[in-house]
């Protein structure tokens, strides 16, 4: 399994990739809120994206709008995710 | 290779989609959706074999868009085109109409074409590309009476179009509609005489559409060049909206 970081810095791509955003990779904090206000403006449409990419990429499938709240907050909720996945 | 699911592809229109997306490239493979009948999409099978396949497909069925879309993704790993063609109407006035009626229509109409957007977006959304096609009707723009089940279901579908068109356009899949106005099609075989005198005289063109006309609208909005066209509703009438 890869470790946290590299594992954070592929999300950032993927993200960075499939959403199109206009920033780089590196301009993603960990911690930094991906919807709402003073995050990284994301909207419902790119959540749709961003839940086809991790499916497609890691397996991780987000079924319910309950559980893509809890894990598409940051890219650390998202690697966590991913990493309990891979380790299940 | 370009894979295309027509769905209603045994009747009169969808035979024709099926038709122009056939003879548009010899690398389009076109699945044809049917449910209870497929004696025309048969012809079309052996008409074109190895570029067509009939697929049973109950679109009033989620489950049935289930396997219908998994047998496709087996099969090519993609999905290209959905037209929502299949269709029927129950005509009567609101006052003696069955709630069977009503219901039948939305279902076949309005909720199918939810139902199979649905079942298509996931691996078109991992494909980043895809072109839907829906087919309506010029009484969702202009009603009938007679009508209100099929108006009001084909309005939706309009308005699904629309919306669900703002919603994926940066996955890089379009969303349309074409309205038919009226086709010579197993639905008018139904006028009598006097019947389609009078509609065609509504006509400023006086003459019924082909189907022809209709498939080669809907070809279009799904053909790469295309690409920048969504959220559009394309009447197909002969001039009499």
């Amino acid at each position: 399994m890869e470790d946290a970081p590299a594992l954070k810095e592929r999300i950032k791509n993927l993200m960075v990739e499939n959403l199109m955003l206009q920033v780089t990779p590196a301009e993603i904090g960990d911690d930094l809120p991906l919807f709402g206000p003073g995050g990284l403006g994301l909207d419902s449409v790119d959540a749709l994206q961003l839940v086809v990419a991790l499916d497609k990429n890691f397996g991780l499938k987000i079924a319910d709008p309950a559980t893509a709240k809890v894990v598409l907050q940051s890219v650390n909720t998202i690697a966590d995710a991913v990493q309990k996945k891979l380790a299940a | 290779m370009r894979t295309i699911l027509v769905t209603g592809a045994n009747g009169g229109l969808g035979r024709a989609i099926a038709r122009a997306f056939l003879d548009e490239s010899p690398d389009n493979f076109v699945w044809l959706g049917v449910h209870s009948r497929r004696d025309h999409a048969d012809q079309l099978v052996a008409a074109f074999p190895g570029r067509c396949q009939c697929l049973s497909l109950d679109v009033t069925q989620p489950a049935s868009w289930k396997e219908a879309v998994a047998q496709i993704l087996a099969t090519h790993e993609r999905i290209d085109v959905l037209v929502n063609n299949a269709g029927r109407h129950e005509d009567a006035l609101l006052a003696h109409m069955p709630v069977k009626s009503w219901q039948n229509v939305l279902d076949t109409n309005l909720n199918a074409t939810f139902h199979g957007c649905q079942a298509v977006l996931h691996a078109m959304i991992h494909q980043r590309s895809g072109r839907i096609v829906n087919v309506a009707s010029l009484s969702a723009l202009l009603a009938p009476a007679g009508q209100t089940n099929y108006a009001a279901a084909k309005a939706g579908v309009v308005a699904l179009t629309q919306s669900l068109a703002k919603e994926v356009a940066r996955m890089n899949i379009t969303v349309n509609a074409v309205c038919p106005g009226f086709i010579e099609t197993e639905a008018l075989s139904s006028l009598g005489d006097d019947e389609r005198k009078a509609a065609r005289s509504r006509i400023p063109m006086r003459r019924f559409g082909k189907p022809e006309e209709v498939a080669a609208t809907v070809r279009f909005l799904a053909c790469a060049e295309a690409g920048y066209i969504t959220g559009s509703v394309v009447k197909i009438d002969g001039g009499i909206l």
